[in-house]
């Protein structure tokens, strides 16, 4: 397996749901990570922590996946949030204006200690 | 520029008064070091009494006046960060051989002409950066760390003309830098902040209680008065064109010496820091031009900016430009005390010695962080570890290198000056062929992502391109597939790449790309994939230099464009 491909995983700290993503994403796997986030939503998690430090880098169309998974979450009552960003995602995240858009945390720890 | 987290207080902050003075007395005592290079150099000349202690506080003086101008933040000189100034040995070799050819005169007139070089090199900076990379900066500050280290371990250890090493200054230097080690890992606050001060004062009492504090040495037969203004006796000034080469060369090594300091006093201020912001370090080097003009002027020799200063700027967290200022004061202050004159005259070599060799653990380390920050392809390695190499060859073989031509010897009888030569000669030779190019064809069908981010890394790394820049290219070419899809005559794409610029091109059949100046709002890229092809278009004009689209024969054909 290429160590850039996405993997995807789910852990659980106290009520929070954190999902763990890792390698690229892009419009080929944009969509997993959409349907993954919003499986969860649908089904009745309500606190949902996205850790994005293991990305490597990530386009349009995973930003679009991680809106389209904040507008779902608020419609279900649900708390989205993001959490270590770091290097060239974060930058990614400031040049497309976003970091605004979206709840982010500086590491797992803070935002668990806010979510939970 | 992004303030890292383990500054206490940064440029642009001003710490307490109590810091302030306590911080700017530890730079006094340690820049206080090098007047180590004008004391040879009153020595060699036989200056005595108060012409000596003239010298000498002329020196503080020039120290003084040049650490505020390095840490001016104006647009016509000045760095803009704490860079306090140092004695060099850069400028020690070609004042001696001045010396021996025309006497101190010709010391100060040489050392004026040295000032104007760098002075008429700063605004040329960012034309001449194919000639002076970073990380040849880099390799200057590593050099003066080894060389730093090298000369506080021979004053440490009291190596004598036989070789022989002296236990009491071995006692007294250890026992200071183990001082300076302790407080600086295991204490925080003013403990971490003073520790190379409190390290020195230690060693001061320590070298008291062994007898090797000896302020007699120093002083004038008839003695000192507490308030002296400083005699210009010993000043004048001649030209020898003989003497234009080596410092010129001095002035380039000064110069490269200046722009690795100041882009270690970016770096250790950046959390981001990538690249050297080239108008900080015209300004540096344009002061630091102005100071040794300043120096030579008033009857000493020429100065640089220190990277001890700053490696400790780093290690103590405090990085304020206000703490250059009172710099400045204290040592002007200093120049109108001879007693001053006559401590710091009088500090005991293996305090030197420790100082020096903690410090330069900073200055060594920091030096390689800028060499490494870049890719290293083979050109770069033959570059940096000759060069290296040739820097050690000049301390290993002191001896036999002296009897090159008389003219070359001011260059290889200085490590540093040997180290600097080589590595601008050998990267000017190994620019030859530089400019690159490589392409890779995605057929219908079988367009990767993968593919073209391996292929775009490899070359990179070939290239010796900086990694940030790779990353940002990567995501430019991966985001336009993206967006273009699935062309039916597949899509070619080229990477050109010449060490300042890196052009990725991506020809495919279709329509060249819209790129909007607007940011699309989260309404609409959630809305439809219009909304998020608005987004690409909008993240690549932002993450690449320039971006072009235009239509050709075949379709289209765009290019990203990254400074590199």
């Amino acid at each position: 397996m290429n160590n850039s491909a996405l993997s995807i995983g789910e852990t659980r700290a106290g009520s929070v749901c954190v999902v763990t993503l890792a390698g690229r994403i892009d419009s080929s796997n944009a969509n997993d990570v959409m349907a993954a986030l919003t499986r969860l939503i649908t089904a009745g998690e309500k606190s949902i922590l996205v850790d994005l430090g293991a990305v490597l880098y990530l386009t349009s169309a995973a930003f679009r996946a991680l809106l389209v998974a904040t507008d779902e979450a608020e419609r279900q009552a649900a708390r989205f949030a993001l959490c270590s960003l770091a290097g060239h995602v974060r930058e990614l995240f400031e040049m497309g204006g976003l970091t605004e858009v979206f709840a982010i945390h500086e590491s797992r720890e803070d935002a668990l200690r806010q979510l939970g | 520029m992004t303030r890292p987290p383990e500054l206490i207080y940064g440029v642009d902050e001003r710490p307490p008064l109590p810091i302030v003075v306590g911080s700017a007395a530890q730079h006094i005592a340690l820049m206080a070091v090098t007047l180590v290079f004008p004391i040879i150099l009153a020595r060699e000349a036989g200056l005595v009494g108060n012409q000596f202690l003239d010298l000498v506080s002329l020196s503080m003086l020039g120290l003084g006046a040049a650490t505020v101008v390095f840490c001016l933040a104006s647009p016509y000189a000045g760095s803009g960060f704490l860079c306090p100034a140092a004695f060099t040995a850069i400028y020690l070799g070609p004042s001696l051989f001045a010396l021996r050819q025309g006497g101190l005169a010709l010391v100060f007139g040489m050392t004026v002409v040295g000032g104007l070089m760098q002075i008429a090199i700063a605004p040329l900076l960012r034309r001449l950066r194919a000639l002076l990379p970073p990380e040849i900066a880099g390799l200057v500050i590593a050099v003066v760390g080894l060389t730093l280290a090298g000369l506080g371990a021979r004053y440490s250890l009291g190596l004598n003309d036989r070789q022989r090493i002296d236990p009491d200054y071995v006692i007294v230097a250890g026992l200071s830098l183990a001082t300076m080690i302790v407080l600086n890992v295991w204490s925080r606050g003013y403990g971490r902040m003073f520790c190379v001060l409190i390290g020195m004062i230690v060693g001061y009492g320590l070298s008291a209680a062994l007898g090797l504090l000896e302020f007699s040495k120093a002083m004038p037969p008839g003695g000192i008065s507490i308030f002296r203004l400083p005699r210009l006796d010993h000043v004048g000034w001649s030209f020898d064109p003989l003497l234009v080469v080596p410092f010129a060369v001095a002035s380039l090594a000064a110069t490269l010496r200046a722009m690795g300091d100041v882009s270690n006093a970016q770096r250790i201020n950046d959390a981001d820091w990538v690249r050297p912001k080239f108008a900080s370090l015209a300004g540096g080097v344009s002061a630091n031009g102005i100071a040794v003009v300043f120096c030579g002027l008033i009857g000493s020799c020429g100065v640089n900016t220190y990277s001890s200063s700053i490696g400790l700027s780093g290690a103590t967290g405090v990085t304020s430009r206000s703490i250059g200022y009172a710099v400045g004061i204290g040592f002007a202050v200093l120049a109108f005390l001879p007693p001053a004159a006559v401590v710091l005259a009088a500090m005991p070599l293996p305090v030197m010695g420790a100082a020096l060799f903690f410090t330069a653990a900073f200055v060594f380390t920091s030096g390689l962080q800028m060499i490494t920050a870049r890719m290293l392809d083979a050109r770069k390695n033959i570059v940096i570890g000759f060069s290296f190499a040739m820097a050690v060859v000049a301390d290993v073989y002191h001896e036999a290198l002296m009897g090159v031509p008389f003219v070359l010897r001011p260059i290889f009888g200085n490590s540093l000056v040997l180290g600097t030569v080589c590595a601008v000669a050998l990267n000017l030779v190994m620019r030859i062929g530089v400019r690159q190019r490589v392409s890779m064809r995605l057929e219908p069908g079988r367009i990767g992502f993968e593919a073209v981010e391996q292929f775009l890394t490899q070359a990179g790394a070939r290239w010796a391109a900086r990694r940030d820049v790779i990353r940002r290219a990567v995501f430019g070419a991966v985001q336009v597939l993206e967006v273009i899809g699935a062309p039916p005559g597949g899509v070619e794409i080229e990477a050109s790449f010449d060490e300042f610029n890196l052009d990725i091109r991506i020809r495919y059949a279709g329509a060249p790309l819209t790129v909007p100046d607007r940011k699309p709002s989260p309404r609409e890229i959630v809305a439809s994939e219009d909304g998020e092809r608005l987004l690409a278009g909008y993240l690549l004009r932002q993450s690449a230099d320039r971006i072009q689209g235009r239509r050709t024969a075949d379709g289209a054909e765009m290019t990203l464009h990254y400074d590199h």
